[in-house]
């Protein structure tokens, strides 16, 4: 009986948590995605060994351009591919901080999700869009395959694609 | 493949990912860029691939195929150096001179783009390029006579 009851608990749980925005925060908040959307500073992070960030180094800043041409335009070391040797700079075509409104660093999943629904601040897009957008950009799918030393986000480009349809079939309920 | 560098076309016959700084120094014997890292974490290998800076160590030469490249060795001469050569002689800015190709060519990059910066832009622009001898408020200070000797 209580096999039985775990099992059905387990059919009704499975469509529920496949709806939901965790699975996409959990990609969205990783430190591939998270370290570059970040705010108005336009500061860049980096992950630490300890499992923290810190600020890019070189007092590397976007600035209002979001690609550092106030500064260093981030091209200057950052190519459209990623360096090989464990260290060196990654690399995609169109490296560039994300639009300011696109700020998930430092944020909630609750706040990420209203945002992502939100086309004043998810670059105009329908939420197909967003998933469309996630499954083509160059700079999105850079987070799959970050280059030495660096973990990449959670999963696949096609299962976040997929969590994100399921998401918006479901209602885009957010936590 | 073909590239320009400091106005000369070259053609030369290099592995596609031979890093930049490699071909222009062993291939094209210019030696004004330094190998600093290799990882684009200090600045010495700094050359402009069609106007702007870049780290030599980190671009292949199959990135520049047909590009234009200008390093310190063209960026002005002796008796036309570019401003910011010329201030760097007046300040003096050089102690070991190891780093001071690649804090030229990034100084000469910020001016292009942004004719007339703050202090702080300074600081952060010139933040990739590092000097281990500490000559950072000549380099400032260069940077600030440039700007001044261009009427920004």
């Amino acid at each position: 009986m209580r096999s039985t009851l775990a099992l059905l608990a387990l059919t009704f749980a499975l469509p529920a948590a496949a709806q939901g925005f965790d699975p996409i925060a959990e990609v969205l908040l990783h430190p591939r995605c998270a370290n570059c959307h970040v705010g108005d500073d336009g500061i860049p992070l980096w992950s630490t060994d300890a499992g923290g960030t810190r600020p890019h180094g070189f007092h590397v800043q976007g600035g209002e351009s979001r690609m550092g041409i106030e500064t260093v335009p981030c091209s200057a070391c950052h190519t459209e591919r990623n360096g090989t040797l464990p260290g060196s700079a990654p690399g995609a075509e169109g490296w560039a901080l994300p639009p300011v409104e696109m700020q998930w660093a430092a944020r909630t999943p609750a706040q990420i999700c209203e945002q992502l629904k939100d086309p004043e601040r998810n670059g105009g897009r329908t939420i197909a869009e967003v998933a469309d957008h996630v499954s083509h950009d160059p700079l999105v799918l850079w987070g799959w395959d970050p280059g030495p030393g660096r973990e990449p986000a959670p999963g696949t480009p096609e299962e976040t694609v997929a969590a994100i349809l399921a998401w918006a079939d479901a209602g885009a309920p957010c936590p | 493949m073909r590239l320009t560098v400091d106005g000369t076309e070259h053609e030369l016959d290099v592995e596609p990912d031979m890093p930049l700084l490699w071909l222009l120094r062993d291939e094209l014997g210019l030696h004004g860029p330094k190998y600093g890292c290799g990882i684009a974490a200090c600045g010495a290998c700094t050359v402009h691939l069609d106007g702007l800076a870049v780290r030599a160590c980190q671009i292949t030469a199959e990135e520049v195929e047909g590009a234009e490249v200008t390093t310190i060795e063209g960026l002005g001469t002796p008796d036309a150096p570019h401003p910011v050569q010329q201030a760097w002689i007046e300040e003096q800015v050089a102690q070991c001179g190891y780093c001071q190709s690649g804090q030229i060519m990034q100084a000469a990059s910020l001016l292009a783009l942004n004719p007339a910066p703050t202090d702080a832009e300074i600081d952060a622009a010139m933040s990739g390029n590092l000097c281990r001898c500490a000559s950072y408020p000549r380099i400032r200070a260069a940077i600030r006579r440039a700007i001044q000797s261009e009427g920004a």
